[in-house]
């Protein structure tokens, strides 16, 4: 059994990299009316709620979906600050 | 030179451009005078360039902001100019409607309604980092 605290069922690093790099594309978009922002809005979106339904739903049902939302949002912020280039 | 602006700055320096749309709208009686359109046109074009410009500096400290609550504040500040320029287009677009004014009314409303989202969703990160949230749902960043 693995000792990694980020245990089965959570969401990894690698998918709050995905998912930050949408949002990087639709939250600091020079153009928010952008076709290109406003793709990468619905596929984060689409990416968040898929998380939340097959994540954690069946493990923590007394997380909301906007709650989740939320922590998601910030960590994508605190992920691009972290690799800022 | 190592002179800082702040955003502060960045918005007094779009507002005349803003007050000056709506003296040059203001001094002709109607787009049909000779030269009406055209000095109208110009200004829009002008007005258009800051909002956009102005848009992309408050994107760019959003993104470098290290608080949530100074994230909110650059979004609620650039709305308030969006709203500041609204508030010229708003009569004016009816009265030169054909010198670029809806079009430009249309984009500062988009524009505006972008920031209000992103205030709110700012604001509303703010509030959520008070809730209870399980450990090791998502990967710690720190």
């Amino acid at each position: 059994m693995s000792e990694d605290p980020i245990s089965e069922g959570a969401v990894t690093r690698v998918e709050i990299a995905e998912l930050a790099s949408l949002f990087d594309r639709f939250e600091f978009a020079f153009d928010p009316r952008s076709t290109a922002a406003k793709e990468a809005e619905s596929e984060f979106e689409g990416g968040v709620k898929r998380l939340f339904d097959e994540r954690v739903t069946p493990k923590h049902p007394d997380v909301s979906f906007a709650v989740f939302h939320c922590r998601v949002r910030s960590s994508c912020r605190a992920y691009l600050k972290k690799n800022a280039p | 030179m190592k002179a800082c602006l702040d955003f502060n700055d960045i918005l007094a320096i779009g507002r005349p451009e803003i007050e000056q749309m709506q003296r040059i709208g203001d001094s002709y009686a109607s787009p049909d005078v000779p030269g009406a359109c055209e000095a109208f046109t110009r200004q829009v074009r002008i007005v258009e360039g800051i909002v956009v410009h102005t848009y992309g500096v408050a994107a760019t400290l959003a993104k470098k902001g290290d608080e949530l609550g100074e994230v909110a504040e650059v979004w609620s500040r650039m709305s308030f100019f969006c709203q500041s320029a609204l508030h010229v287009l708003i009569r004016l677009k009816d009265k030169y409607p054909y010198c670029g004014t809806p079009a430009l009314y249309d984009l500062v409303l988009d524009y505006k309604l972008a920031c209000d989202k992103r205030f709110k969703n700012a604001s509303e990160e703010l509030a959520c980092q008070k809730t209870q949230f399980p450990k090791g749902l998502l990967p710690e960043l720190k």
